[in-house]
């Protein structure tokens, strides 16, 4: 079993080998170290276990240290770079787009990580950067990549802080401009902030996207438009690949 | 005749009228300044138009009472090109001027705007030496108080009182104003003290400064003006970390730019 803590969402994954069993999300909250036994229960039920079923478990994320002494806990980065290599051992790029990160971790060709870079100091390009415009603008995160392939053009977002973005938005909104075309813009703008940090180390060669963002499909195509290179896409949800990535890493220790 | 500024800002725009020196027109009332704040309209032009048009109506003149008038802020040069202002001068300037003209002895103004912050050094004469300044990220700006007094629940002018009287101080591990809120958001949902938090909101705002500070280097005497200057917690935080007690404008500390605005006007009126 891998958990994923992250920073909005907690993510609970039962793998059986490599082949993913169940899974299941839910918020994370100030109080995830209570609330979280409850999706363990669901997620072990769904996949028809109990837990003595699990032989091991693994913790990752940006908040695990609000579940601290349940379990070992993986780095994040290690987690969603064992889970890009694992099942696609062409991939040298791993992207992930999390809730408060963008992470660009550079892969050998026996998948380990040679280097990686991370933000997740400022929200420009994040999850909740996504999260916080499509509020301002009136349109569901789930509904992102419906409202923008209804857009003709794109309005530009110049701000890259959150903050300030945020402000723009409503003024373009204030002036009269499709709210489509501003969700354009917005994926646009966050495709432009991932690439540039991918860019670093893209190869040009096989990379792929995860991460929770990447399950909008309006900014996947915009990135695979903007960054050099073949794009394998991730065989599960990629925003269960940290907590994949866990399992298997736990499954590993536990051989 | 007295000489004008207009300072349109991100969120308030501001208008100052001041004595020419000759006709003791404001002197008789017993102020040194006529003064009006408004939220901004959409357009700077009709932030500037409304501002001082109000502020104009208000002592029963018009805009040819004015001698010369200098726009800054937002859209300044429309300003002038709309034929509202005889001249437009950057905010740094007016800035360094208008604390220069209110306390000769300043060198550092920290000014904290709603969408920015700026550190500007000026000379004994008042002459603008350097500056930093800080409009990409609201980390520092009057905005991530904003955020932060709405995130906690508050009113923005409760924030600084609430964290004077705070019994402890919860650090906030974000800078970015919006991965701070989830953390404010978390520490709430398991109930520690709002005030404790408004500890730490202060505690970030100015470490910020602080940086942006050190970037231009700090010399005595240090003044402290724009909205931020008001929150009572921010100010003595950071006059804790600098050393030194900071001067504080004898007008509203929102109006610097604008009064600054008023005396380049002055100065370039009676040149003309």
């Amino acid at each position: 079993m891998g958990i994923d803590i992250g920073n909005l969402l907690t993510k609970v994954a039962i793998l059986d080998g490599d082949e993913l069993l169940a899974s299941g999300t839910m918020d994370t909250t100030g109080n995830v170290a209570t609330e979280i036994d409850g999706l363990i229960a669901r997620v072990l039920s769904d996949a028809g276990l109990t837990p003595e079923d699990i032989g091991a478990t693994a913790f990752t994320g940006g908040n695990a240290e609000l579940v601290d002494g349940r379990g070992v806990v993986e780095d994040a980065v290690t987690c969603v770079a064992a889970a890009g290599a694992y099942y696609l051992p062409d991939v040298n790029l791993v992207v992930d787009i999390g809730g408060q990160s963008i992470t660009s971790i550079l892969l050998d060709a026996d998948g380990d990580v040679i280097n990686f870079m991370r933000n997740d100091k400022c929200a420009s390009g994040s999850g909740r950067f996504l999260e916080v415009m499509s509020q301002a603008i009136g349109v569901g995160v789930e509904s992102i990549s419906d409202a923008a392939r209804g857009a003709t053009g794109a309005v530009s977002i110049s701000s890259q802080c959150g903050v300030f973005a945020e402000s723009e938005v409503i003024t373009h909104l204030n002036a009269g401009e499709e709210p489509a075309e501003i969700v354009a813009g917005l994926c646009d703008s966050v495709a432009s902030i991932v690439a540039a940090q991918a860019r670093r180390f893209a190869t040009g060669d096989c990379y792929t996207l995860t991460g929770g963002v990447t399950r909008v499909d309006a900014v996947v195509s915009r990135i695979k438009e903007k960054l050099e290179g073949t794009c394998h896409d991730f065989p599960y949800d990629p925003g269960l690949a940290a907590c994949i990535g866990a399992a298997l890493l736990a499954g590993l220790d536990d051989l | 005749m007295p000489f004008a500024g207009i300072d349109v800002g991100s969120l308030t725009a501001q208008a100052v009228l001041i004595e020419d020196g000759h006709t003791p027109m404001l002197k008789s009332i017993g102020v040194r300044l006529l003064s009006h704040s408004i939220r901004v309209r959409p357009n700077p032009l009709d932030s500037a138009r409304a501002v001082m048009g109000e502020l104009l109506v208000e002592h029963g003149l018009g805009w040819d009472d004015i001698t010369y008038c200098v726009s800054t802020g937002y859209g300044r040069d429309s300003v002038q090109a709309e034929g509202l202002a005889n001249a437009n001068v950057s905010e740094i300037s007016c800035h360094g001027t208008g604390a220069h003209a209110l306390a000769p002895r300043v060198r550092t103004i920290i000014d904290i705007g709603g969408q920015d912050a700026k550190v500007i050094r000026v000379s004994k004469a008042g002459d603008l030496m350097n500056f930093v300044m800080n409009d990409k990220c609201a980390a520092g700006t009057g905005r991530f108080l904003e955020v932060m007094s709405r995130t906690l629940g508050v009113g923005f002018e409760e924030l600084g009182p609430l964290a004077f009287r705070a019994r402890g101080r919860t650090e906030l591990s974000s800078r970015c104003s919006i991965f701070a809120e989830t953390e404010v958001l978390h520490y709430l949902q398991r109930g520690v003290e709002k005030s404790d938090l408004a500890a730490g909101v202060t505690k970030s705002m100015a470490d910020r400064l602080m940086a942006l500070a050190r970037r231009v280097g700090v010399e005595k005497e240090v003044m402290m003006t724009g909205g931020v200057a008001k929150n009572v917690a921010v100010r003595s935080e950071l006059e804790k970390m600098l050393g030194l007690r900071m001067l504080s404008p004898s007008i509203d500390p929102q109006l610097v730019g604008a009064y600054g605005a008023a005396v380049l006007a002055r100065r370039n009126g009676e040149l003309e």
